[in-house]
C-alpha cells in the first residue's frame, strides 16, 4: 500500500480530526478539520517508516543478531539515548545489553528495570 | 462550519464548581493557554494567545538531532508561550517543574483540589487515549487536567474535540518521560488576572518580539536566515546525502510543518488570524492587509508541502525536484521578510 493510503485507512478507523485555521468565504478565520493532502502523505510515510523499523528489529532479533530488548525499544519508538535515561543507565551499558549473549545473562533486577521502562512483563521482554 | 464547532463544545464541571467549556484548537500550547485564561473570565481566542505570546518563529537546527533528524521548527520553543502571555496580560501565574514523580503527582492533586485547572506538559507517546498514528516520542505536548476521577484524571486535550479520561499511570509516565526536551512534570496555572487586560499593549509587545525573532537574531539558523539556509540545504541534499536519506529529511520538514503542532502551514494561518483580530482591535487597515499577505504566504507554504510530498511519494519519477521544493521555500522567506519589516515599521505608528 502507498503511504497516504495507509494513513487514510488508519485515520478512517480512529476518526480523530485535527483542527487548522483556514479563511472562510468572507475571509474570516475559522477552525477547519479536514486533513491536507501533504499531511496524509508525510504522516503515512512516517507511520510506514516506523512499522518498517519495528519489523526490521524483529527480524534482527529472530536472526540472533540482536537481543529482544532491541525489538521492544523499537516498538516504543525509543533510541538507546532515551531508553538509557528512562532506566537510569549509561548508553554504553544499554548498547551492551542489545547483544543477545549478554542480554541472556542479565539479572532479574536489571530485566525488571527494562520491563518497567518499556511497560512490558519480564516474559514478554525475553521474547519477540 | 461555525455551528459544527459550536456543537462539539463540551462542558465539564471543575472542582471549584465552574463550568469549563472545552474547545477544539489547532495547536496544543496556545489552545491550553487560551483555555486557562478563558476559565478565569478573560475572553481570548487561540490566535490571540499565539500572537501575544510571540508563537511565530522559524528555526532549523542542523546540530541538534531529534530521532536522527535535524530539528526544524515553525513555532517558538515549547513552554515559553504561557509565561509570555501571562506576563503581557498582567496576570499572576504559577509554574513549576518536579524532579520526583511522586511529588509531582501529589502537587497536581493538591492543585486540583484547590480548585485550579492545571496545564501540564507531557510526552505524547504515553498518552494512550490518542490513536497510534499520533503517538511518537515528543516531549512538548500540553493538556489541561480538570479534576481527579477514579484511577485517573479527566483531561481536556485541545487537539481532540472532546474531554477524555487519562489513567494515572499514563499521565505519570507522560509527565515524567525522559529524553530530549524533558517535560520534568512541568505544570502551570493562572492565579489571578487583571479585570480588563490591556490587549493593545500586549499585542504590541508580542508583535515586536516576533519581528525581532524573525529578522534580527544574529544567528544563521533562526528566522528568515534560517529559511534561506534550509532552502539551500534542501536543494543540495540529494547530492550530499543520497536520494533516500534526502527524501526522509524533506518528509521530516513537511511533517514538522503539517503535523507537529498544527495542520497545513498552520502557524502562518494562525498568525494571519491573529493579525486579523489585531486589525479589529486597533482599527488599522494596514494590519488587515498584512493579515491577507500572511494568508498568501501560508498558501505558498502549503504549496511547498504539496510539492515536497510529491517528491517524496514518487521517488523522483515526477518532474517535481528538490530544487523546485527548495526554491519554493525561498519565496515565503522573501515575503515574510518584507512582511515583518512592514510590521515593525507599523508598530512604531501604533505605539503612539
Amino acid at each position: 500500500m502507498e503511504p497516504d493510503e495507509i494513513f487514510r485507512s488508519i485515520a478512517d478507523v480512529d476518526g480523530l480530526k485535527r483542527g487548522q485555521y483556514t479563511p472562510n468565504n468572507q475571509g474570516k478565520y475559522i477552525l477547519d478539520t479536514n486533513p491536507s493532502w501533504p499531511e496524509t502523505v508525510v504522516n503515512g510515510l512516517y507511520v510506514s517508516d516506523i512499522r518498517a523499523r519495528i519489523e526490521e528489529a524483529r527480524r534482527a532479533v529472530l536472526a540472533g543478531q540482536k537481543s529482544p530488548l532491541y525489538y521492544h525499544m523499537a516498538r516504543r519508538q525509543m533510541n538507546t539515548a532515551i531508553l538509557a535515561k528512562t532506566v537510569g543507565m549509561t548508553v554504553f551499558r544499554v548498547k551492551r545489553h542489545l547483544r543477545p549473549e549478554i542480554f541472556s545473562k542479565l539479572k532479574p533486577s536489571i530485566l525488571d528495570r527494562y520491563a518497567h521502562a518499556l511497560v512490558v512483563s519480564q516474559e514478554e521482554l525475553k521474547s519477540v | 462550519m461555525k455551528e459544527a464547532t459550536a456543537n462539539k463544545m463540551n462542558s465539564e464541571i471543575t472542582v471549584s464548581g465552574r463550568t469549563f467549556i472545552h474547545q477544539h484548537a489547532a495547536h496544543c500550547e496556545s489552545g491550553v493557554t487560551a483555555a486557562l485564561f478563558r476559565d478565569k473570565g478573560v475572553k481570548i481566542s487561540e490566535a490571540m494567545v499565539f500572537g501575544v505570546g510571540s508563537g511565530m518563529f522559524f528555526g532549523h537546527l542542523p546540530f541538534i538531532k531529534w530521532v536522527g533528524m535535524p530539528i526544524t521548527t515553525f513555532r517558538s520553543r515549547p513552554r515559553t508561550l504561557f509565561p509570555k502571555v501571562a506576563k503581557r496580560l498582567g496576570g499572576k501565574f504559577f509554574t513549576k517543574e518536579y524532579r520526583n514523580a511522586q511529588k509531582g503527582m501529589a502537587a497536581l492533586r493538591n492543585a486540583l483540589s484547590d480548585g485550579h485547572i492545571v496545564g501540564l506538559t507531557t510526552n505524547i507517546y504515553w498518552l494512550s487515549y490518542f490513536p497510534n498514528r499520533f503517538r511518537f516520542q515528543f516531549n512538548g505536548h500540553n493538556i489541561i487536567a480538570l479534576r481527579e476521577i477514579e484511577n485517573g484524571f479527566r483531561v481536556s486535550d485541545p487537539i481532540l474535540d472532546h474531554p477524555v479520561d487519562c489513567s494515572t499511570e499514563d499521565l505519570e509516565r507522560a509527565r515524567f518521560a525522559r529524553g530530549p526536551l524533558e517535560p520534568k512534570g512541568f505544570m502551570y496555572w493562572v492565579e489571578t488576572v487583571v479585570e480588563n487586560p490591556d490587549f493593545r499593549s500586549a499585542c504590541l509587545a508580542g508583535m515586536k518580539e516576533s519581528c525581532y525573532m524573525m529578522l534580527k537574531v544574529p544567528f544563521p539558523f533562526i528566522g528568515i536566515k534560517g529559511m534561506r539556509y534550509l532552502a539551500k540545504q534542501i536543494i543540495k541534499s540529494p547530492e550530499k546525502l543520497g536520494f533516500p536519506e534526502a527524501c526522509r529529511r524533506l518528509a521530516n520538514v513537511v511533517r514538522m510543518q503539517e503535523e507537529v503542532g498544527t495542520g497545513g502551514a498552520g502557524f502562518r494561518f494562525m498568525y494571519a488570524a491573529f493579525l486579523q483580530e489585531a486589525a479589529e482591535l486597533f482599527g488599522s487597515d494596514e494590519l488587515a492587509e498584512l493579515s491577507q499577505e500572511m494568508t498568501a504566504i501560508g498558501d505558498i507554504w502549503r504549496e511547498f508541502a504539496v510539492v515536497s510530498a510529491r517528491v517524496v511519494k514518487q521517488r523522483g519519477q515526477s518532474e517535481e525536484t528538490f530544487a523546485k521544493a527548495g526554491g519554493l521555500m525561498l519565496i515565503p522567506a522573501g515575503r515574510e521578510e518584507q512582511l515583518f519589516k512592514e510590521l515593525y515599521n507599523l508598530l512604531r505608528k501604533l505605539e503612539k
